[in-house]
């Protein structure tokens, strides 16, 4: 069973559009941590603390394949998030996410 | 009416740019993100006592804006099928923070009823991100 602590913890964790991406990324089966964090223009220690707070929040975990360590995602706390995601908090996420790129891509784009 | 236990939701971002610039835009229906850009029909008014109309296949949202006080805070009321007949408010600040704003939008008086708070449309939001296998793997775990 989970706990209302583990709640905020995953609630917590899917709140940030990086740790999102590697969880759609891990939905496609597991990786090593190099594919995870190729995508990112993120330093390395950055990708391992978003990796730390997912597998905190109990939604990915590692497990030692021969020489590799492979980060497989944990669906089933998942579930408990879609059981209290409201639909406005899935409507204004969606519609700040791409509010907040709009700025981004603006900021990019003046370098 | 009375009786429908109520809700809020809370969501923050950090906006790189001034709160002048971010209060602009949230206003501006041609900006990705705000609430009227994916309008298929559009009404706005942003001063007090103005109205928004806006409907997206075929759902109406109307409110009445209850403060515009450039560039701190926008609060109007939302009603859509959604709020099941209730007047949701939604209020967004606008906080300098370095060179970015902190833009904190509050939605409160939500219904929190099975259809708000459905597990289906929950699930929705997750589907929307995640490939077919993602999916097959939750179902299978039940």
């Amino acid at each position: 069973m989970f706990s209302m602590e583990q709640l905020t913890d995953v609630l917590s964790a899917v709140s940030h559009p990086t740790r999102r991406a590697i969880i759609r990324r891990l939905a496609n089966g597991p990786a090593r941590f190099s594919d995870i964090a190729e995508p990112f223009d993120l330093a390395l220690n950055a990708v391992t603390k978003h990796l730390k707070f997912l597998e905190r929040a109990g939604l990915i975990e590692r497990e030692k394949r021969g020489r590799e360590v492979l980060i497989s995602l944990r669906p089933e706390a998942l579930r408990l998030v879609a059981d209290w995601v409201h639909e406005y908090e899935r409507f204004w996420n969606e519609k700040l996410d791409e509010f907040e790129g709009y700025f981004k891509q603006q900021k990019r784009s003046k370098k | 009416m009375n009786n429908i236990k109520t809700i809020e939701v809370t969501i923050e971002r950090r906006i790189p740019a001034s709160p002048v610039e971010v209060f602009d835009a949230w206003l501006n229906p041609k900006i990705p993100g705000t609430p009227w850009n994916m309008a298929e029909k559009l009404l706005l008014n942003p001063t007090v006592d103005g109205f928004f109309y806006w409907a997206v296949r075929g759902t109406p949202h109307y409110g009445r804006f209850t403060a515009v006080e450039r560039p701190g805070r926008i609060q109007h009321t939302w009603m859509s099928p959604n709020t099941s007949g209730l007047e949701s408010t939604v209020n967004v600040t606008f906080k300098g923070k370095g060179k970015d704003t902190v833009m904190t939008l509050v939605h409160s008086g939500l219904p929190d009823t099975d259809g708000g708070r459905s597990h289906e449309k929950g699930w929705n939001y997750f589907l929307d991100m995640f490939p077919a296998q993602f999916l097959d793997a939750s179902r299978t775990s039940k």
